[in-house]
């Protein structure tokens, strides 16, 4: 569709744009090196230049913390509580957290279909924005490069004096109607180049996981790994939830709470009882990896990973996903030509 | 394969939220187990097949899965057998009939009955494992005719743990059910056989192309049935196992039941054996 | 409810900070005190009764007192939860365990000290049955009304067993570790709902270690970040002095 240009004095005047239409969340500060998507008020507080936010605009669809029912224990009766649309225009995604999104409605609309997830995300439109990898971003690597617009109703690509401006959709068009922009035919700028690389293709890094599965790597990883969890709860893809009942101090009424869990916390897998099915810090790993790079890859041709490096920015001893899928792929190249 | 889920229209259910069902009857099976009988609401039926489970639920306690134990052969209200071993299971066990409990499900794939339909069927249940495979072994009953031989082997800790004992009984004594039982440790009036599961199986002369296989009971115990029967030459192909995992959400949502690639509360808890044989955290 | 449980409260060494955040429960002390009879409570109160159905005991023991006493309350008690990181974990009471007991002694009470029998300190689980904990220093108040509800509803009560960052992380704070400061949280169990991080402050780790916590990992992670490795052990002793007793090697 149409291309047209941003210049960077007119930014501000588009965030106002959007912001007196629709409700906009965006990257702003946050803390004293980290950004978060946040509901925009000062159009001047977003930040569309940042290597990454601390959590994707997943917490919007499913959020971290969510009551699915409330319950009254004199009459054994319970109720969902409304779930409120999003219905938002989200500003400065990046591509790898747009990937990340359609991998959410892969989980929550196949098969049973969840309605929670549904009224919240249906309403979204994305205006996706290019990024200069960092020593973290391996995107490329999982074939989602910067400037990928997939999944984005409008798309902004950093250029010297401004954004190019794509318009991929008829939502799309609709968030631009009434802010005029001179069209743009220049090429794109080059690609930019990652640091950090899987230096594999997905369908081959399926058959060498296959082969790992008693890699020493699993043992050495656990050794510095606190199993805090970090990994699973930043990460984009990661759905896993748990839930709890919870009940008020009176005793007589009550919530169903649901939260994010993460398959690297030991109780995960606890059946009641007490066995934990994967009770050693290697299994755990082992099946994030794994998660990531093959079941459900091995399932949709997809990989679960979408290379946007927070599990190992976040990670609290330092473990780098890269630095575990390299060795197995090394170590595996090394084994063929023993082998061969 | 492109991820595109999201469009317009898509049906969508309320997943989480229970139907409230009521307790009929309560039967105290041992120490630990007791049986409950659940009717749905309007008195509807559960809809289940042999080897599926339930999301049993307490406000102010939380949710459970737990197998179902009745034949959907027997119509109307449905049973669960329940071992005191968790915090739900702790508070359900002071429940008397007349309580309202929440039911989600059935959930899980079940057993394929088409697949021993017309074969010689074994049931091999260790401990709690009679719970689930006792839908199974009454379906067959109720449908005698469209199966070969029944045997079941049972193996429990010690014969105060034996389960249904008034139905073991039974088929101890109909000649339509080869029913062979042990335990780990007999009590002094104990005049059955002794041993672990595995060994009431080296006797067993099957039809062994003609023989389907069903296997359920604790994690410990798959192992090595599965190794005695491959052992006896019993193929692959005609075992099925029913796993335990933690199965919260029953939907495929939460990821909790997962093992490898496969979610337990969806293409579990029954698996055909080659296809988790190479999973390796399923045995 | 036909017949209130029978409540009591007890201190053993510590700064009876916990029993004062339960007097701080400025929303929910009516509904609380409508559910139970509070028979015994120094702080708050001077009857005295023999038996009861919840024992909430604060503080840890550290003299041949405190043990005699913690037996009777165990004898009298039918549900025994220990209150705060003392009662516990030994808290930080349990750093003087670090130091020969009589050179504590001294340096404590110097000429006096033989008026002072003492013992390294010890959490109330060292020496009798506690069927449950509300850990932090004090009192994590939300764990304490959790565990309060469950008691009176008779449910068993899951002492969560989780990092704290994952608290933090559900409420997407910066990481500690990002602005150059260490924290103790992901070996710390949570349930605090990362209450420290979420002000900008790190972990220190007062409610005690998750059940499995890679020591050896926490150690080098702080370490990493600047902590000399004698340093570093020092931080994790700082609420589990007790529980470390001979783990570094």
């Amino acid at each position: 569709m149409a291309q047209s240009f941003l210049e960077q004095a007119r930014v501000l005047d588009f965030i106002v744009h959007l912001q007196t239409r629709h409700t906009v969340y965006a990257p702003h500060r946050r803390g004293q090196r980290s950004f978060a998507f946040e509901k925009t008020s000062d159009p001047a507080a977003v930040e569309l230049d940042y290597p990454r936010v601390l959590g994707s605009v997943k917490k919007y669809f499913l959020p971290p913390r969510e009551t699915l029912m409330d319950f009254d224990l004199k009459t054994d009766t319970a109720t969902a509580p409304q779930v409120e649309p999003v219905n938002a225009v989200f500003l400065g995604v990046h591509s790898y957290d747009l990937a990340a999104v359609k991998r959410l409605d892969h989980n929550f609309l196949t098969g049973k279909p969840e309605r929670n997830y549904l009224v919240r995300r249906q309403g979204a439109r994305f205006i996706g924005v290019s990024y200069v990898p960092d020593k973290f971003h391996f995107a490329g690597s999982v074939g989602i490069d910067p400037y990928d617009m997939t999944g984005s109703d409008v798309f902004l690509t950093r250029h010297p004096d401004g954004w190019i401006v794509d318009v991929l959709t008829g939502e799309g068009a609709a968030l631009l109607q009434g802010f005029a922009l001179p069209p743009h035919a220049l090429p794109k700028p080059k690609r930019e180049h990652f640091t950090q690389h899987i230096y594999v293709p997905q369908d081959s890094l399926g058959r060498i996981l296959e082969a790992s599965y008693d890699h020493p790597v699993w043992n050495e990883t656990a050794r510095s790994c606190l199993s805090c969890g970090t990994c699973n709860l930043v990460c984009p893809t990661c759905y896993c939830f748990n839930v709890e009942d919870q009940v008020a101090v009176t005793g007589d009424s009550g919530s169903r709470e649901r939260s994010w869990d993460g398959c690297m916390l030991r109780g995960f897998t606890e059946v009641a009882g007490g066995e934990v099915f994967r009770e050693k810090s290697a299994a755990r790993q082992r099946h994030r990896i794994y998660r990531k790079f093959k079941y459900l890859s091995d399932a949709t041709g997809q990989p679960w990973c979408v290379g946007c490096g927070r599990c190992t920015a976040a990670c609290t001893a330092g473990i780098s996903i890269v630095d575990i899928v390299n060795r197995l792929i090394r170590d595996a190249e090394r084994e063929e030509k023993i082998t061969a | 394969m492109e991820l595109q889920i999201l469009k317009p229209g898509l049906e969508t259910r309320e997943l989480y939220l229970p139907e409230m069902a009521e307790i009929t009857a309560v039967r105290r099976l041992t120490e630990m187990e007791t049986l409950y009988t659940v009717k749905m609401p309007g008195g509807r039926e559960l809809g289940h097949q042999p080897g599926q489970f339930v999301e049993v639920s307490l406000f102010g306690v939380g949710e459970a899965p737990i197998s179902i134990s009745s034949s959907p052969t027997r119509h109307g209200e449905f049973e669960m057998g329940i071992r005191r071993v968790g915090m739900l299971t702790e508070v359900l066990a002071g429940y008397q009939p007349g309580r309202k409990i929440g039911i989600r499900g059935p959930f899980g794939n079940g057993i394929d009955v088409s697949k021993f339909r017309g074969k010689d069927v074994l049931i091999v249940a260790g401990g709690i494992g009679l719970v689930p495979m006792r839908s199974m072994i009454n379906y067959v009953l109720d449908r005698r005719d469209e199966f070969g031989r029944l045997i079941i082997c049972y193996g429990s800790r010690s014969d105060t743990e034996l389960l249904f004992t008034d139905e073991l009984a039974a088929w101890e004594k109909d000649p339509r059910v080869e029913y062979h039982v042990t335990v780990d440790r007999g009590s002094p009036d104990w005049r059955g056989r002794t041993g672990v599961i595995t060994t009431l199986l080296p006797g067993l002369q099957l039809d062994l192309p003609n023989t389907v296989c069903c296997v359920c009971g604790p994690p410990v115990m798959y192992r090595f049935v599965v190794l005695t029967l491959r052992g006896k030459g019993l193929p692959d192909d005609n075992i099925y196992l029913s796993l335990e995992r933690r199965m919260k959400c029953g939907v495929g949502k939460c990821g909790h039941c997962q093992i490898n690639g496969s979610y337990v509360c969806q293409d579990g808890p029954v698996y055909h054996l080659p296809d988790i044989a190479k999973l390796r955290e399923a045995l | 409810m036909a017949n209130k449980p029978r409540v009591a409260i007890f201190d053993f060494t510590g700064c009876e900070g916990c029993e004062l955040s339960q007097l701080n429960f400025e929303d929910q002390l009516l509904d609380i005190l409508a559910q139970v009879d509070i028979v015994e409570w120094r702080e708050a109160m001077d009857d005295r009764a023999d038996e009861y159905d919840i024992a909430f005991v604060e503080g840890a023991l550290s003299t041949p007192d405190c043990i005699k006493r913690i037996h009777d309350i165990r004898r009298r008690s039918k549900v025994l939860v220990a209150l705060g990181s003392c009662a516990v974990d030994g808290g930080v009471n349990a750093i003087k365990n670090l130091h020969p007991i009589e050179e504590v002694r001294a340096e404590v009470y110097g000429k006096d000290q033989y008026l002072f029998p003492t013992l390294p300190a010890l959490p109330l689980s060292a020496v009798v049955k506690v069927d449950h904990n509300v850990r932090g220093c004090p009192m994590t108040q939300g764990e304490f009304l959790r565990l309060f509800t469950a008691l009176v509803m008779g449910k068993q009560f899951a002492e969560p067993d989780q990092s704290v960052c994952v608290e933090c992380k559900l409420n997407e704070n910066e990481c500690v570790f990002e602005r150059g400061m260490i924290c103790l949280g992901p070996v710390t169990r949570g349930g605090c709902n990362s209450q420290c991080t979420n002000f900008g402050q790190y972990c220190i780790g007062c409610r005690g270690l998750v059940s499995e916590p890679n020591l050896a990992g926490m150690a080098e992670t702080l370490a990493s970040h600047g902590l000399a490795m004698d340093e570093a052990w020092k931080r994790l002793q700082l609420y589990n002095a007790y529980r470390l007793q001979g783990v570094r090697a």
